[in-house]
C-alpha cells in the first residue's frame, strides 16, 4: 500500500514539489505502477537462482580513448549553454 | 573529564586510467568545460555503461597493496541522489559487494588502520557557482574513483594525517593515482566522534566532507573535536550531521542534519553484468605490484646501511626513490648515491612540490658516472659535490667539467711528493701546528688539494703532511 507519507518522502528525495491534488493523484498511480510490477512476484519460480543480469559477467572494456563529442553536441539538449557550461538559474520562489 | 576521538576515514581517489570508468573520453585533468563528455558521462537517457578493465584491475592492486581480500564475485549498485553534479540522478558505485574489504595500513607505530572496504565507482561533475547562478561541467563525470574507507580506528589528528601520507604514497608507488589533493585526485571524509577515554562505547558522530589539503584536514579534525567535547562538557548533544570546514574562519558549519540524511535507496545496476575475478588473475596481479614503499625503506636500511632518516626522506617521494633507484646501477655502496640526493640535490629543491615534482637537470645515469668516479677513487668526495653542483645548474654531463687528466689517479709516491712541497713552501703553518694550532693543518691539506685539483683523499692526504711534518 502505497501513502501520501511516500509519495511526500519520494518527492522530496527527487527535488519535485507537488501540488495537494498532485500528491492524491501520484498516490493512485503509483499504487497502479507496483501493483503492475509486482505481478512478477506471483510466477513459481521453483528453486531456480536468478538475477536482473540473465547471470552474465564481465562485460569489460579495454581502456582506448576515444574522440569526445563536440561541446556544441554535449550542450544542444539545453539551448547551448553558457560560456561552454551546462547553466542552472537562480531559482526564484 | 578526559576524552579520546574517535575517527574513521573515507577517502576518494581518482584512478589514473586513460579513459573514463564506462566511457571511453579521456580522463585528464582541466581542459575546455564540457569537452571530455559524450552521451554516456552526461548521461542521456538509451546511453549503456561499459565498465573499464583497467579501472577493475587497478582496484585490485590498490586492494592488494593495502592487504586487502579481494571479492571474487563483486557488482555494481545505483545510488540514487538527485544534484546536478550527478546527471543521471544516480552514481554507478558499489554497495554490497565491494572488489576490496579488510585491509589494513600500519602506522609507524606499529599500529594498524583498519581498511573496511574499497570500491569503485564514478566522479560527480564539477559545479561551479556564480552570483546564485550555477554552471557545471561534466569533465570530471565519469572519472574512476576508488573510495577507500577505514573502520574507526583513528584516535588523533595526526593518526589520521600519517595514514592519509601512506596511503597517499602507497597508490603513488603502484602507479593508480598522482594523488594531488590541491588538485583534487585525492580528497578525504572524516567522520568524528569523542567519548570518554577508557569508554568502549562510541559517541555520536559528524562527518567532515571534501578535504582536499592535510594541513586543513587536521585543522578541522582538532577543531570539531574541541567542539564536540565542549557541547558535551556544557550539557549539550551532539547532533548527527555533516559539516563543511571553512578555511577562512579555521570553523565547521553544518551542510544537513540527521532528517536530511540521504536514503540513496541502492538496488543492483542492471545494465553492468557481474565481475568475476578469478583467483589466478589475483594472483598474476600481485606478483606484479612493484616494490612497496615500506620494502624500500627496509632495503635501504637494512642492505644499504642508510640511515632510518635518510631512507625515509628518499622514499617520501616516488621520483626521488625511482631516480635513486637508477642511480645505484653498479655502485657497490648506495650511500655516496644517498649523500649526494639528500646533501647536493636536496640544497636545490626549495619546497616540497620542488621534491614531489623532482624536475631537475641531472640524469640518473649521469650521477651514476660520477658516484663510479668516486667509487674507484679517480676523484674525491669535494670534487664530485662542487661538480654535482654544476651538472645541477647547467644540465652538462661529468665530462664536461672533469678531465681525463684530472682523473688520472695520483700515486702514494706523488702525494708523500706534493706534502712535501707543502710543508716546504708553508713554513708559517707548520710552525703554527707545531705550536697547537690544529687549524693550520687545513692550510697545508688546501695547498695538496690546489696542487692536484681535488684529486686526492683528505684523510690520506692528512696523514701524508703528519708523517713529513714529523719527519723533519
Amino acid at each position: 500500500m502505497v501513502t501520501k507519507e511516500d509519495i511526500i518522502k519520494l518527492a522530496k528525495l527527487g527535488k519535485l514539489y507537488l501540488t495537494e491534488e498532485e500528491l492524491d493523484s501520484a498516490v493512485k498511480d503509483m499504487t497502479n505502477i507496483i501493483g503492475f510490477a509486482n505481478e512478477i512476484s506471483k510466477v513459481d519460480t521453483g528453486d531456480t537462482e536468478f538475477d536482473n543480469i540473465n547471470g552474465l559477467e564481465n562485460a569489460l572494456r579495454e581502456d582506448i580513448v576515444e574522440e569526445s563529442f563536440d561541446e556544441d553536441l554535449i550542450l544542444k539538449n539545453v539551448d547551448g549553454g553558457k560560456d561552454g557550461f551546462f547553466y542552472i538559474k537562480k531559482y526564484q520562489n | 573529564m578526559k576524552y579520546e576521538l574517535v575517527s574513521g576515514l573515507e577517502t576518494h581517489v581518482e584512478l589514473s586510467t586513460k579513459t573514463k570508468i564506462f566511457c571511453s573520453c579521456r580522463t585528464d585533468f582541466g581542459g575546455e568545460p564540457n569537452t571530455h563528455c559524450c552521451p554516456i558521462c552526461i548521461g542521456l537517457p538509451g546511453t549503456l555503461p561499459k565498465l573499464n578493465k583497467e579501472v577493475v584491475r587497478y582496484a585490485i592492486m590498490a586492494g592488494l597493496a593495502t592487504n586487502c581480500e579481494i571479492n571474487l564475485i563483486s557488482k555494481m549498485d545505483r545510488k540514487n541522489y538527485v544534484y546536478p553534479d550527478l546527471p543521471k540522478a544516480y552514481q554507478i558505485s558499489q554497495y554490497d559487494l565491494p572488489l576490496c574489504k579488510n585491509g589494513y595500513i600500519q602506522l609507524d607505530s606499529g599500529k594498524k588502520i583498519r581498511i573496511a572496504r574499497i570500491h569503485i565507482e564514478e566522479d560527480a561533475g564539477k559545479l561551479v557557482h556564480k552570483g546564485g547562478d550555477v554552471y557545471v561541467d561534466y569533465n570530471r563525470g565519469g572519472v574512476p574513483l576508488i573510495e577507500i574507507v577505514t573502520q574507526p580506528d583513528i584516535r588523533s589528528s595526526e593518526e589520521a594525517r600519517e595514514y592519509v601520507e601512506k596511503l597517499q604514497l602507497i597508490m603513488r608507488y603502484i602507479g593508480v593515482s598522482d594523488c594531488k589533493m590541491q588538485e583534487g585526485s585525492m580528497r578525504c571524509d572524516v567522520n568524528i566522534s569523542v567519548r570518554p577515554e577508557g569508554s568502549e562505547e562510541f559517541g555520536t558522530r559528524t562527518e567532515i566532507k571534501n578535504m582536499n589539503s592535510l594541513t586543513f584536514m587536521t585543522k578541522a579534525m582538532e577543531y570539531e573535536k574541541n567542539r564536540q567535547i565542549e557541547l558535551i562538557e556544557n550539557g549539550g548533544k551532539v547532533e548527527q550531521e555533516t559539516l563543511r570546514y571553512i578555511e577562512s574562519s579555521g570553523t565547521t558549519e553544518s551542510m544537513r542534519g540527521k532528517e536530511d540524511a540521504h536514503d540513496y535507496r541502492y538496488f543492483r545496476e542492471p545494465d553492468l553484468v557481474t565481475i568475476h575475478t578469478l583467483s589466478e588473475e589475483v594472483e598474476n596481479i600481485r606478483k606484479s605490484l612493484p616494490e612497496l614503499p615500506t620494502a624500500r625503506i627496509k632495503k635501504y636500511i637494512e642492505k644499504f646501511g642508510i640511515s632510518e632518516k635518510d631512507a625515509e626522506s628518499i622514499v617520501k617521494y616516488k621520483n626521488i626513490s625511482d631516480f635513486f633507484e637508477k642511480a645505484i646501477q653498479g655502485i657497490e655502496n648506495p650511500k655516496i648515491v644517498s649523500n649526494f640526493i639528500i646533501g647536493q640535490i636536496f640544497s636545490t629543491l626549495n619546497n616540497e612540490q620542488e621534491k614531489e615534482s623532482f624536475d631537475i637537470k641531472v640524469s640518473a645515469e649521469s650521477l651514476n658516472e660520477l658516484c663510479k668516479l668516486v667509487e674507484s677513487k679517480k676523484i674525491n668526495v669535494g670534487l664530485a659535490k662542487s661538480t654535482l653542483l654544476k651538472m645541477l645548474e647547467t644540465g652538462k654531463n661529468v665530462s664536461n667539467f672533469i678531465s681525463q687528466e684530472d682523473m688520472q689517479s695520483i700515486s702514494e709516491e706523488k702525494l708523500l711528493e706534493i706534502c712535501k712541497k707543502a710543508v716546504d713552501s708553508n713554513p708559517n703553518a707548520v710552525k703554527d701546528y707545531l705550536s697547537g694550532k690544529e687549524k693550520a693543518l687545513k692550510v697545508l691539506i688546501g695547498f695538496v688539494m690546489k696542487e692536484t685539483k681535488g684529486k686526492v683523499d683528505a684523510l690520506n692526504t692528512q696523514k701524508n703532511i703528519l708523517d713529513t711534518i714529523k719527519n723533519i
